[in-house]
């Protein structure tokens, strides 16, 4: 938990761009909703080829996994009722692509259809939250005693070195 | 915006990634098994190892046994090791296809090294079915054979009773609106009173015509009370003529029934096997409709006006796949499967071919062989058949049985109880299941049986009728809904069975027919009797009214023609008078 929130505060108060962090939200959120499958990977492949935030990603990853216990079944279950539509099962019928990617099933379905629409107003959101963070709250953050505590702590200094 | 060391990162990632699966695969399906699996069962489950092979793509299980929750010092089921290979394109589309899953060293109750932990006791609900319980039969004594006999005379008297009841209420009720005798006499007293008084002038003419007229309409309301009361009666004599009917078809039809059951015309008896097996066979073929409810849901939706909640699969999974148009695959298929299963000191090999639930998509049912030789209690048992869910389910089973030699078992109990010391059963059939419609045709002869009684003299007489003979053959036919299997056993012995095993309940039937005739007439005489005297009274009554209500009408008439001319008179005798006639 101390070195989550200290890999947060690392990157939100380092010259990361806000776009990197704001896109490593997304496509951590993106890749945390999914089933573990080949669109992950192909997700993965994304994030390491394009400069966003490693870090941030891997954290957003991890915590979406844990979110999505309460909300795969709410979402799975709004997939099978939404997705009955000819047009959309006659296209995954037929497009092997699709179904090498697991979009006929339910939850992959409503997650990279909830992946995609988020994606983009999410990066856009954290990257203004970012933005608003560094601008009027950082300096305070900085003063805090738990940040001092936390910079202070060898578990920081040792990850410190390791990045 | 591209990193440059994305590629080496991914490979890195990905590597790790395979090198994980391929360590920690095994150990953590491992894991995942015996912890559903001791959830499901509530007891211990162990296995010694699962491993993934990468090509063919395949995961080996390795001595699994679970614990049986009631013995605990016994497995449910055991295998020495379990393969399935999985074809791999189909598992990157989302498709379960397993090429060939082979179990061997199956085994249903074995003897575990140590007691198993049981974490949650076993429901008694659960049937297990052995062999010994499915011949386990209980010898009805004379009552209950007339009970199943399923007579329904019983049924119409009482029915018959009860309608005759209810007609009586209605007519008694009916009965307090029509007009008494005293009611009527009144009428006749009033009209003469009305018609003997002397008119004095035309006011009193009217006031009486009035009264008169009034009189007319009250006695014209009371025959229409009549009329309406002719009509129930006649209703109700229908009513009570068609049960009377139905009650006689019913006597009749159970005399024919009691008449074969006892068959007091050749003096024997048949149908003794339907009685004593037909029950018993019925409840096992209604326990298949649990195979027609497991594949209800696969079923094309020919029944979704009635049954649309069932449209949907439950989600198991929480990742279901859609119902595509023409998938390429079914979500679940096993080419091969190979079974080998200890049981009762041999071993049945048991083969199946193309298991799934979407047989539409592959156009071949699923093919099932079991083959069961030289075990000590039975030479061989062969089944084979095949399973397809279609438009409809449709499964066909055909199997053949030799020498199974029976243990000593007891049928029935305290004094109705036969004990069978020994026997070997040999059986061959076929079964046929659309949906829920079953037609089944099978042949059971029991051989060198031995039986024997301290029970009552009839079934002591049976023990010794049933070990003078070979064989002891049946045929069982089994036709309709499964839930209500219309079941037909029939054995060339039946009359020597009935003749013994029914002497008693013979005696009990023909008195019993007695006895019905009796009732029955009493029934009909008390329910019909009081019908035919309201007939009687209503029609009298009905007459009474009508010849009122004629006098009325004559006596009217009679008095207006005599107003009229009294009238007359008055007139002559006034003219006269002014014209000075009479001075």
């Amino acid at each position: 938990m101390l070195t989550m929130l200290a890999k947060i505060l690392k990157v939100l108060n380092s010259q990361v761009s806000p776009w990197q962090i704001g896109w490593a939200i997304a496509l951590g959120l993106f890749v945390g909703i999914l089933p573990f499958g080949l669109l992950t990977l192909l997700l993965v492949l994304l994030v390491c080829l394009l400069t966003v935030n490693l870090s941030t990603f891997i954290v957003t990853w991890g915590l979406t996994e844990g979110l999505m216990l309460l909300f795969a079944e709410p979402l799975e279950q709004l997939t099978w009722q939404y997705a009955q539509n000819d047009t959309l099962l006659r296209f995954l019928a037929n497009n092997e692509t699709a179904q090498l990617l697991h979009l006929h099933h339910t939850l992959t379905l409503g997650a990279f259809i909830l992946g995609v629409v988020l994606a983009f107003p999410i990066a856009w959101c954290s990257k203004m939250l970012v933005l608003q963070y560094r601008s009027r709250i950082m300096s305070n953050v900085e003063k805090w005693k738990v940040t001092q505590m936390l910079k202070a702590s060898k578990l920081f200094s040792l990850y410190e070195k390791l990045n | 915006m591209i990193r440059k060391s994305g590629w080496l990162v991914f490979i890195v990632f990905f590597a790790a990634l395979l090198a994980l699966v391929y360590l920690l695969a095994g150990p953590a399906i491992r894991v995942g098994m015996v912890y559903s699996l001791e959830k499901a069962v509530g007891a211990e489950v162990n296995i010694n190892k699962v491993s993934l092979e990468l090509a063919p793509l395949a995961l080996r299980i390795n001595d699994l046994q679970i614990t049986d929750a009631a013995k605990p010092s016994h497995n449910s089921i055991s295998f020495g090791h379990a393969r399935a290979a999985l074809e791999v394109w189909p598992a990157l589309l989302g498709y379960y296809v397993i090429d060939e899953l082979t179990v061997d060293g199956l085994q249903y109750g074995a003897q575990r090294s140590s007691i198993g932990d049981v974490y949650r006791e076993p429901s008694q609900d659960g049937e297990k079915v052995d062999i010994a319980a499915l011949l386990q039969v209980d010898l009805p004594d004379a009552d209950e054979l007339i009970a199943r006999a399923n007579l329904q005379t019983p049924a119409k008297a009482e029915a018959l009773k009860q309608l005759a009841l209810v007609e009586q209420q209605k007519l008694k009720t009916l009965q307090d609106k029509l007009p008494t005798k005293d009611v009527i006499a009144q009428y006749q007293a009033d009209i003469k009173a009305l018609t003997d008084s002397k008119i004095t002038d035309a006011a009193d003419l009217a006031k009486k015509v009035e009264q008169l007229s009034q009189l007319k309409d009250k006695l014209k309301t009371e025959q229409a009370t009549l009329v309406e009361a002719k009509q129930l009666l006649t209703h109700s004599q229908s009513a009570l003529a068609n049960a009377v009917t139905e009650l006689k078809d019913a006597s009749k039809a159970d005399y024919a029934k009691v008449q074969q059951l006892a068959n007091l015309s050749d003096g024997g008896l048949a149908g003794i096997s339907q009685i004593l097996l037909g029950d018993l066979w019925a409840q096992r073929i209604t326990q298949l409709q649990s195979l027609y409810v497991l594949a209800k849901p696969y079923l094309p939706e020919q029944g979704a006006a009635s049954d649309t909640a069932d449209a949907a699969p439950e989600a198991v999974l929480p990742n279901r796949v859609l119902p595509l148009p023409n998938p390429p695959y079914p979500n679940f298929w096993v080419r091969r499967a190979n079974v080998n299963w200890l049981i009762g000191g041999g071993e049945a090999t048991i083969t199946l071919q193309d298991i799934t639930a979407q047989h539409a998509l592959i156009d071949r049912a699923t093919q099932f062989t079991v083959d069961v030789k030289q075990l000590p209690q039975l030479s061989a048992l062969n089944i084979n058949g095949d399973f397809a869910i279609m438009d409809k389910m449709i499964t066909n089973l055909n199997w053949t049985l030799e020498g199974l030699t029976l243990q000593a078992t007891q049928f029935g109990k305290d004094d109705t109880a036969l004990d069978l010391a020994a026997g070997m059963i040999t059986s061959n059939g076929k079964l046929k299941l659309t949906d829920n419609q079953i037609n089944q045709q099978a042949s059971v002869v029991l051989n060198g049986g031995n039986f024997s009684s301290s029970g009552n003299k009839y079934l002591q007489q049976l023990a010794s009728l049933l070990n003078k003979q070979q064989q002891i053959p049946l045929n069982i036919a089994t036709t309709g809904l499964i839930s209500q299997p219309d079941v037909s056993i029939r054995s060339s012995l039946d009359k020597v069975l009935g003749d013994a095993l029914l002497g008693e309940a013979k005696q009990k039937i023909a008195a019993y027919q007695s006895e019905l005739q009796a009732k029955l007439n009493t029934q009909l005489q008390s329910g019909l009797a009081g019908q035919q005297d309201w007939a009687a009274l209503l029609t009298q009554q009905d007459g009474e009214v009508a010849d009122i209500s004629d006098n009325i009408e004559n006596m009217l008439n009679a008095k207006l023609a005599d107003v009229k001319d009294q009238a007359k008179d008055k007139l002559k005798d006034k003219l006269f008078n002014k014209l000075g006639g009479g001075e």
